[in-house]
Protein backbone atom coordinates (compact mmCIF):
# COMPACT_ATOMS: atom_id res chain seq x y z
CA UNK A 1 0.00 0.00 0.00
CA UNK A 2 1.17 3.42 -0.99
CA UNK A 3 2.40 5.60 2.00
CA UNK A 4 3.14 8.90 -0.31
CA UNK A 5 -0.55 9.17 -0.68
CA UNK A 6 -1.48 12.72 0.00
CA UNK A 7 -5.42 12.72 1.99
CA UNK A 8 -5.35 17.10 1.31
CA UNK A 9 -7.69 18.03 -1.64
CA UNK A 10 -6.10 20.84 -3.19
CA UNK A 11 -9.11 23.20 -4.56
CA UNK A 12 -9.17 24.22 -8.35
CA UNK A 13 -7.52 27.06 -10.00
CA UNK A 14 -10.19 28.21 -11.53
CA UNK A 15 -12.55 29.93 -8.93
CA UNK A 16 -16.20 29.16 -10.40
CA UNK A 17 -15.06 25.73 -11.00
CA UNK A 18 -14.59 25.80 -7.11
CA UNK A 19 -18.02 27.37 -6.43
CA UNK A 20 -19.61 24.45 -8.57
CA UNK A 21 -17.61 21.82 -6.80
CA UNK A 22 -18.77 23.37 -3.79
CA UNK A 23 -22.39 23.08 -5.01
CA UNK A 24 -21.19 19.58 -6.11
CA UNK A 25 -20.67 18.70 -2.40
CA UNK A 26 -23.46 20.56 -0.95
CA UNK A 27 -26.02 19.03 -2.80
CA UNK A 28 -24.84 15.08 -2.04
CA UNK A 29 -24.49 16.08 1.72
CA UNK A 30 -28.51 17.53 1.36
CA UNK A 31 -29.64 14.58 -0.52
CA UNK A 32 -27.43 12.12 1.79
CA UNK A 33 -29.25 13.99 4.42
CA UNK A 34 -32.70 13.62 2.93
CA UNK A 35 -33.32 17.45 3.64
CA UNK A 36 -35.88 19.28 2.11
CA UNK A 37 -35.06 20.75 -1.81
CA UNK A 38 -36.91 24.04 -0.92
CA UNK A 39 -33.60 25.24 0.53
CA UNK A 40 -31.59 24.02 -2.94
CA UNK A 41 -31.13 26.61 -5.30
CA UNK A 42 -31.82 25.46 -9.34
CA UNK A 43 -28.26 24.25 -9.20
CA UNK A 44 -28.27 22.33 -6.41
CA UNK A 45 -31.80 20.56 -7.16
CA UNK A 46 -30.34 19.48 -10.16
CA UNK A 47 -27.27 17.91 -8.65
CA UNK A 48 -29.43 16.50 -5.77
CA UNK A 49 -31.14 14.61 -9.05
CA UNK A 50 -27.61 13.41 -9.87
CA UNK A 51 -27.21 12.50 -6.19
CA UNK A 52 -30.73 10.58 -5.88
CA UNK A 53 -29.59 8.70 -9.08
CA UNK A 54 -25.99 7.58 -8.43
CA UNK A 55 -27.32 6.60 -4.74
CA UNK A 56 -29.34 3.83 -6.29
CA UNK A 57 -28.22 0.46 -6.10
CA UNK A 58 -26.60 -1.76 -8.61
CA UNK A 59 -29.29 -3.70 -10.77
CA UNK A 60 -26.96 -6.75 -10.97
CA UNK A 61 -25.65 -8.05 -7.64
CA UNK A 62 -23.69 -11.17 -6.32
CA UNK A 63 -25.56 -14.68 -5.37
CA UNK A 64 -27.43 -14.51 -1.93
CA UNK A 65 -24.27 -17.49 -0.92
CA UNK A 66 -21.19 -16.00 -2.95
CA UNK A 67 -19.59 -15.46 0.77
CA UNK A 68 -20.07 -19.51 1.48
CA UNK A 69 -19.14 -21.02 -1.54
CA UNK A 70 -16.28 -18.11 -2.15
CA UNK A 71 -15.25 -19.39 1.79
CA UNK A 72 -16.01 -23.20 0.53
CA UNK A 73 -13.79 -22.80 -2.29
CA UNK A 74 -10.59 -21.94 -0.07
CA UNK A 75 -11.61 -24.83 2.49
CA UNK A 76 -11.83 -27.44 -0.08
CA UNK A 77 -8.43 -26.01 -2.17
CA UNK A 78 -6.82 -25.98 1.83
CA UNK A 79 -7.66 -29.15 2.35
CA UNK A 80 -6.77 -30.82 -0.81
CA UNK A 81 -3.31 -29.15 -0.69
CA UNK A 82 -2.38 -29.21 2.93
CA UNK A 83 -1.91 -33.37 2.92
CA UNK A 84 -0.88 -34.12 -0.04
CA UNK A 85 2.22 -31.70 0.33
CA UNK A 86 3.03 -32.55 3.77
CA UNK A 87 1.91 -36.62 2.83
CA UNK A 88 4.58 -36.26 0.26
CA UNK A 89 7.64 -34.31 1.99
CA UNK A 90 7.49 -36.85 4.71
CA UNK A 91 7.82 -39.69 2.92
CA UNK A 92 10.38 -37.81 1.07
CA UNK A 93 12.34 -37.47 4.08
CA UNK A 94 11.89 -41.17 5.49
CA UNK A 95 13.22 -42.36 2.10
CA UNK A 96 16.38 -40.10 2.56
CA UNK A 97 16.64 -40.64 6.32
CA UNK A 98 16.96 -44.87 5.07
CA UNK A 99 19.21 -44.24 2.59
CA UNK A 100 21.92 -42.21 5.02
CA UNK A 101 21.60 -44.45 7.74
CA UNK A 102 21.96 -47.89 5.19
CA UNK A 103 24.98 -45.62 3.85
CA UNK A 104 26.14 -45.02 7.21
CA UNK A 105 25.99 -48.47 7.90
CA UNK A 106 27.30 -49.94 4.74
CA UNK A 107 30.68 -47.37 5.04
CA UNK A 108 31.11 -47.91 8.68
CA UNK A 109 31.30 -52.19 8.10
CA UNK A 110 33.63 -51.33 5.04
CA UNK A 111 35.95 -48.51 6.11
CA UNK A 112 35.42 -48.84 10.25
CA UNK A 113 38.33 -50.81 11.49
CA UNK A 114 40.67 -48.14 9.70
CA UNK A 115 39.25 -45.28 11.25
CA UNK A 116 37.18 -46.16 14.08
CA UNK A 117 40.67 -46.57 16.16
CA UNK A 118 41.76 -42.96 15.35
CA UNK A 119 38.51 -41.83 16.39
CA UNK A 120 38.18 -43.10 20.06
CA UNK A 121 41.98 -41.89 20.65
CA UNK A 122 40.65 -38.38 20.12
CA UNK A 123 37.58 -38.71 22.22
CA UNK A 124 38.41 -37.36 25.78
CA UNK A 125 38.06 -40.20 28.39
CA UNK A 126 35.35 -40.14 30.28
CA UNK A 127 36.35 -38.74 33.68
CA UNK A 128 38.42 -35.66 31.75
CA UNK A 129 37.53 -32.17 32.26
CA UNK A 130 36.04 -31.35 29.03
CA UNK A 131 33.71 -33.47 28.77
CA UNK A 132 31.98 -32.12 31.48
CA UNK A 133 31.95 -28.71 29.14
CA UNK A 134 31.02 -31.17 26.18
CA UNK A 135 28.06 -32.28 28.17
CA UNK A 136 27.05 -28.53 29.06
CA UNK A 137 27.28 -27.51 25.25
CA UNK A 138 24.97 -30.80 23.77
CA UNK A 139 22.11 -29.73 27.04
CA UNK A 140 22.25 -26.24 25.79
CA UNK A 141 21.87 -27.22 21.85
CA UNK A 142 19.15 -29.91 22.87
CA UNK A 143 16.91 -26.74 25.02
CA UNK A 144 17.53 -24.22 22.72
CA UNK A 145 15.95 -26.99 19.91
CA UNK A 146 13.18 -28.21 22.17
CA UNK A 147 12.22 -24.22 22.73
CA UNK A 148 12.84 -23.53 19.26
CA UNK A 149 10.10 -26.85 18.77
CA UNK A 150 7.98 -25.31 21.22
CA UNK A 151 7.89 -22.08 19.65
CA UNK A 152 6.77 -23.09 16.05
CA UNK A 153 4.20 -25.12 17.49
CA UNK A 154 2.55 -22.15 19.81
CA UNK A 155 2.65 -20.01 16.69
CA UNK A 156 1.94 -22.39 14.17
CA UNK B 1 2.34 -0.65 17.47
CA UNK B 2 -1.10 0.16 19.58
CA UNK B 3 -2.82 1.30 16.18
CA UNK B 4 -2.38 -2.15 14.87
CA UNK B 5 -3.44 -3.98 18.41
CA UNK B 6 -6.47 -1.17 18.87
CA UNK B 7 -7.60 -1.40 14.91
CA UNK B 8 -10.77 -2.66 14.22
CA UNK B 9 -10.08 -4.91 11.41
CA UNK B 10 -7.58 -7.17 13.51
CA UNK B 11 -9.81 -9.62 15.37
CA UNK B 12 -10.98 -10.58 12.06
CA UNK B 13 -7.68 -10.17 10.40
CA UNK B 14 -6.35 -12.38 13.11
CA UNK B 15 -9.44 -15.02 12.94
CA UNK B 16 -8.92 -15.66 9.25
CA UNK B 17 -5.17 -15.83 9.34
CA UNK B 18 -5.40 -18.82 12.54
CA UNK B 19 -8.23 -20.42 10.03
CA UNK B 20 -11.60 -20.53 12.55
CA UNK B 21 -14.29 -21.88 11.19
CA UNK B 22 -16.46 -19.08 9.57
CA UNK B 23 -13.79 -16.06 9.45
CA UNK B 24 -13.48 -15.65 6.01
CA UNK B 25 -16.94 -16.45 5.08
CA UNK B 26 -17.00 -13.61 7.56
CA UNK B 27 -14.99 -11.23 6.05
CA UNK B 28 -16.06 -12.09 2.41
CA UNK B 29 -19.78 -11.20 3.45
CA UNK B 30 -18.39 -8.18 5.02
CA UNK B 31 -16.84 -6.59 2.33
CA UNK B 32 -18.00 -8.47 -0.58
CA UNK B 33 -20.67 -5.17 -1.50
CA UNK B 34 -17.12 -3.40 -1.83
CA UNK B 35 -15.60 -5.72 -4.54
CA UNK B 36 -18.63 -5.86 -6.41
CA UNK B 37 -19.09 -1.78 -7.00
CA UNK B 38 -15.94 -1.63 -7.78
CA UNK B 39 -15.47 -4.77 -10.14
CA UNK B 40 -19.27 -4.02 -11.89
CA UNK B 41 -18.39 -0.60 -12.39
CA UNK B 42 -15.15 -1.17 -13.55
CA UNK B 43 -15.96 -4.21 -16.21
CA UNK B 44 -19.92 -3.74 -16.66
CA UNK B 45 -20.32 -7.96 -17.71
CA UNK B 46 -22.22 -9.69 -14.71
CA UNK B 47 -20.45 -12.73 -15.79
CA UNK B 48 -16.65 -11.59 -15.54
CA UNK B 49 -17.76 -9.16 -12.61
CA UNK B 50 -18.79 -12.08 -10.55
CA UNK B 51 -15.82 -14.11 -11.65
CA UNK B 52 -12.92 -11.54 -10.73
CA UNK B 53 -15.37 -10.85 -7.33
CA UNK B 54 -13.87 -14.75 -6.42
CA UNK B 55 -10.43 -14.01 -8.08
CA UNK B 56 -10.82 -10.85 -5.26
CA UNK B 57 -11.25 -13.18 -2.30
CA UNK B 58 -8.76 -15.92 -3.11
CA UNK B 59 -6.30 -13.56 -3.59
CA UNK B 60 -6.99 -11.73 -0.42
CA UNK B 61 -6.80 -15.08 1.19
CA UNK B 62 -3.86 -16.11 -0.41
CA UNK B 63 -1.93 -12.40 0.89
CA UNK B 64 -3.76 -11.57 3.36
CA UNK B 65 -0.72 -12.20 6.00
CA UNK B 66 0.56 -9.61 4.42
CA UNK B 67 -1.88 -6.81 5.45
CA UNK B 68 0.35 -4.70 7.49
CA UNK B 69 -2.77 -2.47 8.71
CA UNK B 70 -1.06 0.42 7.02
CA UNK B 71 -4.49 1.44 5.67
CA UNK B 72 -7.99 0.23 6.43
CA UNK B 73 -9.03 -3.27 5.63
CA UNK B 74 -11.51 -2.18 3.23
CA UNK B 75 -8.85 0.19 1.49
CA UNK B 76 -7.00 -2.98 1.39
CA UNK B 77 -9.58 -4.84 -0.02
CA UNK B 78 -10.99 -2.62 -2.95
CA UNK B 79 -7.24 -1.91 -4.14
CA UNK B 80 -7.00 -5.84 -4.51
CA UNK B 81 -10.23 -5.32 -6.37
CA UNK B 82 -9.19 -2.36 -8.51
CA UNK B 83 -6.26 -4.43 -9.59
CA UNK B 84 -7.57 -7.39 -10.76
CA UNK B 85 -10.71 -5.22 -12.53
CA UNK B 86 -8.10 -3.06 -14.15
CA UNK B 87 -6.08 -6.02 -15.50
CA UNK B 88 -9.22 -7.59 -16.84
CA UNK B 89 -9.72 -4.06 -18.31
CA UNK B 90 -5.98 -3.92 -19.72
CA UNK B 91 -6.02 -7.59 -21.44
CA UNK B 92 -9.18 -6.40 -22.92
CA UNK B 93 -7.95 -3.36 -23.96
CA UNK B 94 -10.55 -1.11 -22.71
CA UNK B 95 -9.45 2.17 -21.98
CA UNK B 96 -10.07 2.91 -18.49
CA UNK B 97 -10.65 7.15 -18.40
CA UNK B 98 -11.96 9.15 -21.18
CA UNK B 99 -10.62 12.51 -22.27
CA UNK B 100 -12.52 15.51 -21.01
CA UNK B 101 -15.00 17.10 -23.26
CA UNK B 102 -13.93 20.26 -23.01
CA UNK B 103 -17.26 21.80 -22.63
CA UNK B 104 -16.93 22.49 -18.93
CA UNK B 105 -16.84 26.54 -18.68
CA UNK B 106 -20.17 26.64 -20.89
CA UNK B 107 -21.66 24.30 -18.30
CA UNK B 108 -20.28 25.40 -15.02
CA UNK B 109 -21.43 29.49 -16.54
CA UNK B 110 -25.10 27.90 -18.07
CA UNK B 111 -27.80 26.87 -15.50
CA UNK B 112 -31.60 26.78 -16.16
CA UNK B 113 -33.94 28.87 -13.83
CA UNK B 114 -36.43 26.37 -12.11
CA UNK B 115 -35.68 22.56 -11.29
CA UNK B 116 -38.46 20.36 -9.74
CA UNK B 117 -36.38 17.72 -8.25
CA UNK B 118 -39.21 15.38 -7.00
CA UNK B 119 -41.09 15.77 -10.72
CA UNK B 120 -37.50 14.72 -11.92
CA UNK B 121 -37.28 12.09 -10.05
CA UNK B 122 -40.51 10.67 -10.75
CA UNK B 123 -40.43 10.90 -14.46
CA UNK B 124 -39.28 7.66 -15.41
CA UNK B 125 -37.20 9.20 -18.98
CA UNK B 126 -35.45 11.00 -16.97
CA UNK B 127 -34.16 8.82 -14.61
CA UNK B 128 -33.56 6.31 -17.88
CA UNK B 129 -31.77 9.02 -19.24
CA UNK B 130 -29.32 10.02 -16.05
CA UNK B 131 -28.66 6.21 -15.68
CA UNK B 132 -28.18 5.67 -19.33
CA UNK B 133 -25.24 8.96 -19.01
CA UNK B 134 -23.71 7.00 -16.14
CA UNK B 135 -23.66 3.96 -17.71
CA UNK B 136 -21.76 5.66 -21.05
CA UNK B 137 -18.85 7.06 -18.53
CA UNK B 138 -15.42 5.65 -18.83
CA UNK B 139 -14.70 2.76 -16.66
CA UNK B 140 -12.97 4.81 -13.96
CA UNK B 141 -15.22 7.98 -13.60
CA UNK B 142 -18.32 5.24 -13.32
CA UNK B 143 -15.63 3.58 -10.61
CA UNK B 144 -15.03 6.72 -9.07
CA UNK B 145 -18.78 8.03 -8.62
CA UNK B 146 -19.95 4.97 -7.29
CA UNK B 147 -17.05 4.53 -4.60
CA UNK B 148 -18.20 8.09 -3.59
CA UNK B 149 -21.98 8.10 -3.72
CA UNK B 150 -22.96 4.39 -3.23
CA UNK B 151 -20.16 3.11 -0.61
CA UNK B 152 -19.62 6.76 0.64
CA UNK B 153 -15.84 6.83 0.52
CA UNK B 154 -13.92 9.84 1.68
CA UNK B 155 -11.58 10.69 -1.46
CA UNK B 156 -8.40 9.95 0.64
CA UNK B 157 -9.65 6.59 0.94
CA UNK B 158 -10.56 6.29 -2.85
CA UNK B 159 -7.14 7.37 -3.55
CA UNK B 160 -5.64 4.23 -1.33
CA UNK B 161 -7.71 2.30 -3.31
CA UNK B 162 -7.28 3.66 -7.23
CA UNK B 163 -3.59 4.61 -6.04
CA UNK B 164 -4.34 7.82 -7.84
CA UNK B 165 -3.74 11.56 -6.28
CA UNK B 166 -6.78 13.16 -4.51
CA UNK B 167 -6.63 15.73 -7.12
CA UNK B 168 -6.95 13.52 -10.07
CA UNK B 169 -10.29 12.26 -7.93
CA UNK B 170 -11.40 15.31 -7.54
CA UNK B 171 -11.11 16.56 -11.16
CA UNK B 172 -12.44 13.66 -12.48
CA UNK B 173 -16.00 13.81 -10.23
CA UNK B 174 -16.09 17.49 -10.57
CA UNK B 175 -15.86 16.63 -14.53
CA UNK B 176 -18.43 13.64 -14.26
CA UNK B 177 -21.13 15.38 -12.07
CA UNK B 178 -20.79 18.38 -14.37
CA UNK B 179 -21.47 16.15 -17.38
CA UNK B 180 -24.53 14.26 -15.85
CA UNK B 181 -26.15 17.62 -14.90
CA UNK B 182 -25.57 18.91 -18.57
CA UNK B 183 -28.18 15.77 -19.24
CA UNK B 184 -30.46 17.31 -17.35
CA UNK B 185 -29.39 20.51 -18.46
CA UNK B 186 -30.68 19.27 -22.03
CA UNK B 187 -33.71 17.72 -21.01
CA UNK B 188 -34.72 21.74 -19.61
CA UNK B 189 -33.46 23.19 -22.33
CA UNK B 190 -31.00 25.04 -21.21
CA UNK B 191 -27.56 25.38 -23.89
CA UNK B 192 -24.46 23.20 -22.97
Amino acid sequence: MNHLIDDTIPPFDDAAHEREWLAQERAMRRERLQLDPAGDDARGRRYRAVARALREPLAEALPADFAQRTAGLVATAQVQRAPSGTRFEFALTLVLAAILTLAAGVVTAIYGSAWLPSFSAILPAPHAPASGWLLALAGCLGASWLLGLWQRRGHG
Amino acid sequence: MDDIRNNPDRDLVDAVLAHRPGAFERLVGEYQGLCWHIIQRMVRNPEDARELCQDTFLRVHQCLHQYRYESALKSWIGRVAYTIALRHLQHKRIPLAGNGDGDEGALVENIGDGFDLEAACANAETVQQLHAAIESLPPLQRTLLTLYYLEETPIPEIARITGLASGTIKSHLFRSRLRLRGVLETRTGVAA
